[in-house]
């Protein structure tokens, strides 16, 4: 069963001087990309997608690609200029506060409240939530023991480190016991450790059965983490698929930035079976191949026969964005 | 779980959205508003350091009778606490990141504006007591003190200047400086076409400042007659609940317009 049905859904901002909060960066960035658009941001346009019960769902996308925007109308806190959101065939315009019961969020970039200790916060959460007395306690320092925090309940949040506010944060995403959960970019700005901790329990909490939805610009963790993942550029979703594609299709853009002593003629190289194609870059020569490991050999083979001697050799990971120029423009399609 | 039915995943769940799971929503909203700023700046500059700079601006070299003294720096104390919260919750709270989760909450943005209220109502009838007590403890004039004129003139009034202040916080900002600009800036000249320290003149322009009819409560307190004759009370009291109501409902309805320009 679906726990989630979004049918064309589209915000539009209207830019103005005189902006609220927040964004302000890639608000002007994308003003200045689409200059024939300014005055109106189509942050969310016209995308449909379900997420079913029980999986983790992900929108993958570069900076400005509008996951945050697509969460905030998914969680009821934006409201839609078109479309409709459906939840466990409720419609969300029309129960939203039922709705939100259910739900838990993790926004981005969000903060606790430092001037609160530990508990307090997830009290408050529960509160709003209206979780029993007796309940809160219970989950409270279930959460907080969970996540590591439970010497520090009753300190307050300044007091934390960037990674033990992140982690409260989740356990306030999670004090309502929720059946869908929003985690917008979980790990981003973390330490490895700290990433690790929480991509653990993302796998937890999905295998107990709670439905995740989860915004990254990672591909990695998109493709670690998610059942299913909408790749979204400018505000569209423009490939939706299990990960494994997707795995293909980074493959396929793996390249080597070699540094090399002397000239090397590209037609040569091109040649070689492994090789797609070579561009000359200022210093190196960005060669994008088929297949990483026998490339390498074919590289450094033709380095020795013609005495050139190999400076550097990089392996190349495809950026996202290199990614989505090329399923954009149509080269390959997920 | 996978297999519960849709119906399921509502069921058990805590009642939301009647009137009095939202109320007692909003008092938990309280909870946190009295916990967080009671001692941020705004509170307490505008609850402590204005009413002592303001004191002793309107009141130097001047012969005032006891009872304005005590009418009008009840009036000025209860009028900057109560509406000193209103105003910065919102660009506070925008600003550190915590208004995203707290909107996420099953309550609506009315719960949140009545929890607000009621920190501000909170703050603005303790913080009156003070002068209040101090002041008939001074001239003693517990004897001549009303306090079901007075107490009921007090809740009233923190409960109307504190919906008041929440059209202060409506333009989407993230500084509370801005919003405080613009607070002073009404605020204060509220405060001085009020006719605090003095006997109220009711044919002159002080009608149009709703102080004006908390002090003359506070000044039927203590004298027990109203400078609007005798229905002055009743003309009190049904203008700040008037006044109360309009500025409640107005609130409503342009911080749910402006919320959605917070992101
Ligand atoms: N309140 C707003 N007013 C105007 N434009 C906005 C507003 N919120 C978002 N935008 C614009 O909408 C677009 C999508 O933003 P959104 O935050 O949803 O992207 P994102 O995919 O979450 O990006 P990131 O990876 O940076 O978090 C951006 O161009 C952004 O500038
Ligand atoms: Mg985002």
């Amino acid at each position: 069963m679906n726990a989630i049905e979004v049918k064309n859904l589209s915000k539009h901002f209207t830019l103005s001087k005189k902006r609220g909060v927040g964004q302000k960066k890639s608000n002007q960035s994308l003003a200045n990309k689409n200059p024939s658009i300014s005055g109106l941001v189509k942050a969310v346009d016209e995308i449909s997608f379900d997420v079913k019960r029980g999986e983790i769902f992900g929108l993958l996308g570069p900076n400005g690609a509008g996951k945050t925007t697509t969460i905030r109308m998914l969680t009821g806190i934006l409201k839609p200029t078109n479309g409709k959101i459906t939840i466990f065939n409720k419609d969300l315009d029309k129960n939203r506060i039922l709705i939100q019961q259910i739900m838990g969020h993790v926004p981005e970039m969000a903060n606790v409240y430092l001037d609160l200790t530990g508990m307090q916060n997830l009290e408050l959460i529960g509160e709003l939530y209206g979780v029993s007395r007796k309940e809160r306690k219970n989950r409270a320092e279930l959460l907080l023991k969970k996540f590591e925090l439970l010497n520090w309940k009753d300190s307050k949040a300044k007091k934390y480190s960037k990674g033990m506010r992140q982690r409260l944060l989740l356990c306030m995403g999670l004090m309502s016991d929720p059946v869908i959960l929003f985690l917008d970019e979980p790990t981003s700005g973390l330490d490895v450790q700290s990433s690790i901790i929480i991509k653990e329990l993302i796998k937890e909490y999905h295998a107990s059965g709670m439905t995740i939805i989860l915004t990254t610009h990672d591909m990695d963790i998109a493709n670690e983490l998610c059942n299913r993942i909408a790749i979204m550029n400018k505000g569209k979703i423009i490939g939706l698929d299990e990960p494994h594609n997707l795995r293909k299709l980074k493959q396929e853009y793996q390249a080597l930035d070699v540094y090399i002593k002397g000239e090397i003629k590209i037609q040569e190289i091109e040649e070689l079976t492994n090789i797609k194609k070579v561009q000359k870059k200022r210093g190196y020569y960005h060669i994008i191949v088929d297949n990483l490991k026998l490339a390498i050999g074919e590289v450094i083979e033709y380095a020795k026969a013609n005495n050139l001697q190999l400076e550097k050799l990089n392996t190349y990971e495809p950026k996202l964005e290199e990614v989505f120029i090329k399923m954009i423009n149509g080269e390959t399609t997920l | 779980m996978t297999q519960d039915n849709e119906e399921d995943v509502f069921a058990n769940r805590p009642k939301a959205n009647t009137f009095f799971n939202q109320l007692k929503r909003s008092f938990s909203i309280t909870k946190k508003d009295l916990r967080i700023y009671y001692n941020k700046g705004p509170v307490v500059i505008q609850g402590i350091l204005f009413p002592i700079v303001l004191f002793i601006a309107f009141t130097l070299g001047r012969d005032i009778e006891n009872i304005y003294l005590i009418s009008g720096l009840v009036t000025m104390v209860l009028f900057l606490t109560a509406t000193s919260i209103g105003p910065v919750v919102f660009p506070w709270e925008t600003r550190q990141k915590t208004l995203e989760r707290l909107l996420t909450c099953p309550i609506s943005i009315r719960t949140i504006l009545l929890g607000n209220i009621w920190s501000s109502f909170t703050f603005g009838s303790l913080f009156a007591l003070v002068p209040l007590i101090l002041a008939s403890s001074i001239f003693r004039t517990w004897g001549s003190m009303k306090p079901w004129i007075i107490i009921p003139g007090i809740i009233i009034a923190a409960l109307a200047f504190s919906s008041f202040s929440l059209i202060l916080s409506v333009p989407p900002t993230d500084t509370p400086a801005n919003t405080m600009m613009l607070t002073i800036s009404i605020k204060f000249p509220l405060v001085f076409i009020s006719p605090l320290f003095m006997p109220i003149d009711p044919t002159s322009y002080v009608l149009i400042s709703p102080l004006t009819y908390f002090v003359d409560i506070i000044n039927t307190g203590f004298t027990g007659t109203s400078a609007f004759g005798s229905y002055g009370l009743l003309l009190d009291f049904g203008v700040l609940l008037a006044f109360g109501l309009v500025f409640l409902l107005l609130a409503f309805f342009l911080h749910g317009k402006t919320v959605q320009k917070r992101f």
